[in-house]
């Protein structure tokens, strides 16, 4: 394994991509829940008005 | 959720395809790119790159769509998500540039070079730029939507222009320049089916990433003025009465 990433090590790049795309797919993805659970919130919150 | 689910296994298939399958002179297994005369391995750069130009003009194509709503409806909502759209409009427009350019280090000898299709979108960066600059500079919050919906709607008349037009009537050095005999104009670049496969994923892949961040971003906004009007009227409740 660590010999063919030596020997090719394009599929380092595509491990790296890999990782930055995923770190950036779950921070968007929290960000969706909060956004989503602050306009529940909101909407209770006119509700009991 | 499932389309989160699909975006993200798309958008890791796009990565690994395009960043390792190999570009060969006469591929014979579906995974093979074929080679590119004046592109070589640098031709993967079309997993990336164009999609990130194709979304500018997305995103500027909604700011004009947003424009006209706005115009129509008279709702600031839509000037909202004509903002946003717009601001990753300019994100995308500036990624464009400078993967462009680090592109261009190497196949073309320079950075920038004033290229018909470099040219073209610095001038977009120019027009969009202004709108910026145009809506910061106004007070008012129906003043400031109403002229920057008619901006929008204006300035999107001129992308498909530079985008599409200009680059390809003009002798370059781009991809699909008047003048290019190497790769011939963009729609039969020379890529195989497979190649032209995953280049449409990675168009789709990008778009779907595109919705997803105008959505929280136009979101986000909104509950901000939201809050804002609460608070303005807990204070004029507590000062008045």
């Amino acid at each position: 394994m660590i010999q063919f990433l030596t020997d090719n090590a394009i599929y380092i790049v595509m491990i790296i991509v890999l990782i930055v795309w995923t770190g950036i797919f779950f921070y968007l993805l929290g960000m969706d829940r909060r956004i989503k659970s602050i306009e529940n919130e909101m909407k209770g919150e006119n509700n009991e008005e | 959720m499932y389309w989160k689910i699909f975006l993200f296994v798309l958008m890791a298939f796009v990565s690994i395809a395009g960043i390792t399958f190999p570009i060969v002179d006469k591929p014979s297994v579906w995974y093979e790119f074929p080679f590119i005369p004046g592109l070589g391995e640098n031709a993967k750069i079309i997993f990336f790159h164009v999609p990130t130009a194709w979304l500018t003009v997305i995103a500027f194509l909604m700011s004009c769509i947003y424009g006209f709503r706005y115009l129509k409806n008279k709702n600031l909502n839509d000037d909202v998500k004509a903002y946003v759209a717009n601001q990753l409009g300019i994100i995308f427009c500036i990624l464009a540039t400078v993967t462009g350019a680090v592109w261009a280090k190497f196949a073309w000898g320079a950075f920038w070079s004033w290229d018909p299709r470099q040219t073209s979108i610095f001038a977009l960066l120019l027009i969009y730029g202004a709108w910026f600059a145009l809506r910061s500079s106004i007070e008012s919050e129906e003043k400031r939507a109403t002229l920057s919906s008619v901006y929008s709607i204006i300035a999107f008349v001129t992308v498909p222009f530079f985008i599409f037009i200009m680059p390809r009537i003009m002798t370059g050095l781009h991809p699909g320049s008047a003048d290019d005999e190497t790769s011939g104009p963009i729609v039969n670049f020379k890529m195989n089916e497979n190649m032209l496969l995953i280049f449409f994923l990675s168009l789709i892949a990008f778009t779907i990433l595109y919705f997803w961040m105008w959505n929280i971003g136009y979101k986000s906004i909104l509950i901000k003025e939201k809050l804002q009007k609460n608070i303005e009227v807990v204070r004029d409740s507590i000062f008045n009465g």
